[in-house]
């Protein structure tokens, strides 16, 4: 089960904002996909491979909280960066104790948020690496054996 | 000394033209604790009672030039309360009727007995006191109906705001976006000679600002109401503030802007250790927005005032200014989210909003008084430590 190219999802339920987002991070050379609601991520995680999602807190139906909950129990190594707005901050705090990467402030600075996704993407990359590493250890013991 | 009047003595004038029966009676009220002026001419009566108020006028109806009941009407358009008891010759019912009719408060015939008037004094005192006790429990409690109404409209306010500035914050930040990807695009090399380049970015930079100064306001507003709305304060922060080093603080705080303008600023205290139970930073921001206010309001090498006061029950800060002061139409309204008089770029009207808020969160109370041209005084009273 190896999906190829991995992507960056975005999840807003402001269809604009999502748009304008992904105009942008697509410019710089991202692969982006968009989600409108909580469903439609845990839909795009399942068909696609990605590496990070950018998650608004305030949406209607599911909201960032518990979409966050599902997203890390079912794919642990994705990296979430929390959206929020001055009134949820401490929706935020609690999105990274349950295990987003980080928090933005809308409206977001580019510039951060590209400096985020980053950071996240190499947070994941490591782990990656370490995960690949301990599965090669596991190998070679069993071989030996 | 039998003078019931804890407090003052009672201020008589007494008008009479038989000077015997005057300077007598005058001596015997004396004696009795009350404070006698007196006069044998109604003319002189009233010249009297404008160079100096008294309490009670006790004065005959019939004297040579201006007659006893006209001095009354004259009396009783002094403003302030004056109460006047008549003295009538024997057997003149006519005259006292006509004098209580005019406003005396009673009337008393000759030959007058001591303990009587000095009955008759005190009973009108008495009703001079009572009405004034009224007046300032009317005033009081307006005061207080004024401030609730205020507070409620704050809230209101507060309320709506936040909820625009919500609402708001989704579109800006699509703006942003928006001119931010077309920055972008204008940065790739195939835009390199487009043509009239640098208007569009000028455009958009222009854009980039003033959603960057929209961004602020609605962050501020969202943070005020906050602190007064799911943040009731929490009294785990509380703690027995000094309040002489709390704002001695505030003024080392304010003091390299004041001098700039070479303004220097007092902190007198009535007590020597004035304290409060209440949250120290959260006071502080206050104090520093009151104190930058009243720095900005002062002319150059002007003094600005902080005084403390403590009592058992409360303790009050008082931050006042010599300054050009608020007009009555602002004053009312000094204390709405937004409103200010600043240029746009210098204030964006949520200093005492946010203060009020913390004030009223911290559960004390923050009133103002102010006279055009003459200046402003903020008052900030919390509970003192039980």
């Amino acid at each position: 089960m190896f999906k190829t190219s991995s992507h960056i999802l975005l999840v807003d339920d402001e269809k604009d904002f999502v748009e304008m987002l992904s105009l942008r991070l697509q410019e710089n050379g991202e692969d982006v996909l968009s989600a409108y609601n909580g469903k439609e991520c845990l839909k795009t995680l399942e068909e696609k491979n990605i590496e990070v999602v950018i998650l608004d807190v305030k949406m209607p139906g599911m909201d960032g909280i518990e979409t966050l909950k599902k997203i890390k129990a079912q794919y642990p190594l994705v990296e979430v960066i929390m959206l929020t707005g001055h009134g949820t901050i401490q929706a935020a705090v609690e999105g990274m104790k349950l295990g987003a990467f980080d928090f933005l402030l809308k409206p977001a600075d580019f510039k951060e948020l590209t400096n985020k996704l980053n950071q996240a993407r190499e947070r994941r990359k490591e782990q990656v690496a370490r995960i690949q590493k301990a599965e090669t250890a596991m190998l070679l013991r069993q071989s030996k054996i | 000394m039998e003078n019931t009047n804890m407090t003052d003595p009672i201020d008589v004038l007494l008008v009479d033209d038989e000077d015997d029966f005057r300077q007598i009676l005058s001596k015997r009220l004396t004696r009795r604790g009350i404070h006698v002026r007196q006069t044998d001419r109604g003319e002189n009566a009233l010249q009297m009672l404008e160079e100096q108020r008294a309490d009670i006028v006790v004065l005959d109806i019939k004297m040579p030039g201006m007659n006893g009941i006209e001095c009354l009407q004259r009396i009783k358009k002094i403003p302030g309360m004056i109460e006047v008891i008549m003295l009538t010759g024997h057997a003149d019912i006519q005259g006292g009727v006509e004098g209580i009719k005019s406003g005396a408060f009673d009337y008393l015939s000759k030959p007058v007995e001591l303990e009587h008037l000095i009955r008759k004094i005190k009973q009108a005192h008495h009703k001079i006191q009572r009405i004034q006790a009224e007046k300032e429990e009317a005033a009081f409690k307006e005061r207080v109906t004024q401030q609730m109404v205020v507070a409620e409209r704050l809230v209101a306010l507060g309320t709506m705001a936040s909820g625009v500035a919500h609402e708001i914050n989704n579109p800006l930040a699509v703006i942003q976006d928006s001119a931010g990807w077309l920055q972008q695009i204008l940065a790739k090399p195939e835009m390199q000679d487009m043509p009239r380049k640098s208007d569009f970015q000028k455009g958009l930079e222009r854009i980039h600002k003033a959603v960057k100064r929209a961004g602020k306001i609605t962050q501020q507003l969202l943070q005020a109401v906050k602190t007064q709305t799911t943040e009731t304060a929490d009294p785990s922060s509380f703690v027995e503030v000094d309040l002489h080093m709390l704002a001695e603080e505030a003024i080392t705080l304010v003091e390299p802007e004041a001098s700039l303008r070479n303004i220097s600023i007092s902190l007198t205290s009535q007590d020597p250790h004035p304290s409060a139970w209440t949250d120290p930073l959260q006071l502080l921001q206050v104090l520093l927005n009151l104190l930058s206010n009243s720095v900005q309001a002062t002319d150059t090498g002007k003094q600005v005032f902080v005084c403390l006061a403590a009592t058992i029950e409360e303790a009050k800060i008082i931050v006042k200014d010599h300054g050009c002061g608020i007009s009555k139409e602002n004053l009312a309204r000094i204390f709405e989210p937004f409103f200010t008089t600043k240029d746009a770029d210098q204030g964006t009207g949520m200093g005492l909003y946010v203060s009020w808020g913390i004030i009223t969160n911290l559960g004390g109370l923050i009133t103002v008084e102010s006279e055009v041209s003459k200046g402003s005084t903020f008052t900030i009273t919390l509970p003192a430590k039980k």
